[in-house]
């Protein structure tokens, strides 16, 4: 067992905008090819983290890397692990079944379509009263945050914030700097005491 | 586009309130209370299209659209085929007039801004910055636009008639510091906040109403023409030179001099609906003689060209020798506002180069406080010049912008570098055209067609 606590990445509501541009960058850095800018884009813009806007709050919703993750203990296909203190979907395993969407408690997955040279990919599904057996759905997958595990430059959200909104939360050292801010203040106020 | 027509819209469906096209609007003709639909005060705007390539507030398909994808599209002017995110900031099109003037009767002549052919590869997957003048002419042929031209042949015009228009300045105790007029939004600015010192713009019109005026007049005749069997189209990579055509002094006897404007983004979206593979087209030439130019002319497109190539001629002019060096490094840079002074003869001229409308201020101020010592002052409204113009590609990502932007100028100039001509006065069919059809700058008939009269704007 790893002795760190997973990583996850954290919103502060009073900075936040509600631009979407951690949506994009989170869309662009999980699609394949070279596409930069807009009209080159031939896919839609799929996101792993979901701006949500209130009148009293707007914030991202992404993953939080549960350690005991409930979205991983349910997916009947072993499709979801741990991997380098990230949870992450193997997308090729998914099939679909939203059971990780309906578990996760913060609602941080999202069943989205598979693309592929800018057409979803579609599948076969039998049924029973179309014109033939079976229909043609668009493949599905359950896209949710990975931490950027395949870039360079980390989290793509984090980077590309304006507000600086997002960062990079790994709990484990923030608890020890607590510990030692608690420490620290504890001896300033026992001095007081003498 | 109609006048009234607006050009710059928000949808208001789509925008989250964020505000970062308030932030970079540069006449803050954006409002609206945090978290709620911004909007666009039209008198304001100049139309300058920043605000759609800063907006990040996109339609997803993960939401229920009020108003479904297809009407959206049709509202924006843009293809059913058309594949990309819709954004909230956008700018309405004009495809579909132009698709119409392509199947009617009309004979259509196209004409593209320098910016655009180091930008358009980009929308079809290609590398930032990759140069394909060659493939734009051929889509546009292949789009069946009957004369290709280039706006880089008007742009060596506009040095010879603003050369001219400054040393006449310089010797006659005219209106000085002379500041450009080839960005549309940078005059519409001028009119609206500073009307008082509108005498100080050159009058040229600028290239694409140089090439709009020539196309129906020497162009015609030419290509055996009347006036009013010709289409005019001019692809930019400015939204603002939408308004730019539809002003009334911008037509000769009811006549518009450009009939139609498309963006960088929109002729792409035109290439895709045809189903023209763009990358796998021939390098083809632009046809002559409105399609011939130099190196100067085309660096028109970035932040100080038009001060380089003005200088290069300008140098010959005054001093009757032509520049020692070509590459006048000194006028190049990143900075929004720069000073430099150059040795032509006997004569010393100063000149400034502003890049952003944010940075202008400070200089008309001066000016009109009668302090400004310059002679001679370009002026760009967007960051980096037309490569970072509104209707250019758009850059997803802003963290990546400053790298693409960069790569597209590094175009400009090594289009420049290898071009055999790169001064606008040894352009042969400049030297042609004034010899046949327009006299000597400044001269009767350049007046009447090249020249205009700004003045102060309604709304
Ligand atoms: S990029 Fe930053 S400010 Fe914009 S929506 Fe995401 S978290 Fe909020
Ligand atoms: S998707 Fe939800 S349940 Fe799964 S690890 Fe992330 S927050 Fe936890
Ligand atoms: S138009 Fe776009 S950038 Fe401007 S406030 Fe709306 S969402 Fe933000
Ligand atoms: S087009 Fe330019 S001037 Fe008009 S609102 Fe947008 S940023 Fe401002």
């Amino acid at each position: 067992m790893s002795s760190s606590l997973n990583h996850f990445i954290a919103a502060d509501p009073e900075k936040c905008i509600g631009c979407k541009l951690c949506e994009v960058a989170c869309s662009q850095a999980h699609s394949s090819g070279p596409a930069f800018t807009a009209g080159a884009l031939s896919a839609p813009i799929l996101p792993r983290l979901y701006v949500v806007q209130t009148p009293e709050i707007t914030i991202p919703v992404q993953c939080r890397h549960c350690e005991d993750a409930p979205c991983a203990n349910c997916c009947p296909v072993s499709a979801i692990s741990r991997k380098n203190g990230a949870i992450v979907v193997e997308t090729k395993l998914c099939v679909g079944c939203k059971t990780c969407m309906l578990a996760c408690p913060f609602g941080a997955i999202e069943l989205l379509p598979v693309y592929k040279n800018g057409a979803p990919v579609m599948q076969a599904v039998l049924c029973e009263n179309g014109e033939t057996s079976m229909d043609e759905v668009p493949m599905l997958f359950a896209g949710k945050c990975d931490l950027c595990s395949d870039r360079k430059k980390g989290p793509a959200c984090v980077e590309v914030c304006p507000e600086k909104a997002l960062s990079l939360i790994d709990p484990s050292r923030m608890k020890r700097e607590r510990n030692i801010k608690a420490a620290m203040s504890f001896l300033n106020t026992s001095q007081n005491f003498s | 586009m109609s006048k009234s027509k607006q050009l710059i819209i928000i949808d208001e469906e789509l925008c989250t309130g964020c505000g970062r096209c308030k932030d970079v609007c540069p006449v803050d003709a954006i409002s609206g209370i945090h978290g709620e639909p911004h909007k666009i005060d039209s008198s304001r705007c100049i139309f300058c299209g920043q605000c759609v390539q800063t907006c990040s507030a996109y339609s997803s398909i993960l939401d229920e659209p009020e108003t479904p994808r297809a009407d959206k599209l049709r509202e924006r002017g843009m293809f059913q085929s058309t594949t990309e995110p819709l954004f909230a900031a956008y700018c309405a099109g004009d495809v579909f007039e132009i698709s119409d003037a392509l199947k009617s009767d009309k004979f259509t002549m196209v004409q593209c801004a320098p910016a655009v052919r180091v930008s358009i590869g980009e929308d079809f997957g290609m590398k930032a910055g990759s140069l394909t003048p060659g493939k734009m002419a051929a889509a546009l042929r292949r789009l069946g636009f009957n004369k290709v031209y280039d706006t880089n042949f008007a742009a060596d015009l506009t040095i010879m008639e603003e050369g001219n228009e400054l040393l006449s300045r310089v010797k006659n105790n005219g209106t000085l510091p002379m500041f450009t007029s080839c960005c549309p939004a940078w005059v519409r600015y001028m009119e609206l906040n500073y009307p008082d010192l509108l005498p100080h713009l050159s009058s040229c019109k600028s290239p694409q109403q140089m090439s709009g005026a020539l196309f129906k007049t020497y162009g015609a005749d030419i290509n055996g023409k009347q006036r009013t069997e010709i289409y005019s189209v001019a692809v930019m990579p400015c939204t603002c030179k939408k308004f730019e055509s539809a002003r009334p002094e911008m037509s000769m006897e009811g006549h518009r001099d450009v009939d139609a404007v498309l963006t960088t983004r929109e002729l792409a979206y035109m290439i895709r609906e045809a189903g023209i593979d763009f990358e796998s087209l021939p390098d083809e030439d632009f046809d002559k003689p409105l399609g011939t130019y130099s190196g100067a002319g085309n660096i028109f497109g970035v932040t100080g060209g038009v001060m380089e190539a003005a200088l290069r001629t300008a140098y010959e002019l005054v001093s009757g020798e032509p520049v020692p060096e070509t590459d006048l490094i000194f006028v190049r840079g990143e900075e929004g506002f720069r000073i430099a002074s150059m040795t032509m003869g006997e004569q010393t001229f100063k000149i400034a180069v502003v890049a952003g409308l944010t940075n202008v201020a400070p200089l008309l101020e001066k000016v009109r406080a009668g302090n400004a010592e310059v002679d001679f002052v370009e002026v760009m409204c967007c960051p980096s010049g037309c490569i970072s113009g509104g209707g250019q590609p758009k850059v997803l990502l802003p963290t990546e912008r400053d790298e693409v932007y960069r790569c597209r100028k590094e175009s400009m100039y090594s289009h420049d570098k290898n071009s055999k001509i790169r001064k606008s006065h040894e352009n042969p069919d400049v030297q042609k055209a004034y010899t046949e059809f327009l006299g000597e700058p400044l001269g009767h008939t350049s007046h009447k067609l090249l020249h205009t009269v700004f003045g102060k704007q309604d709304a």
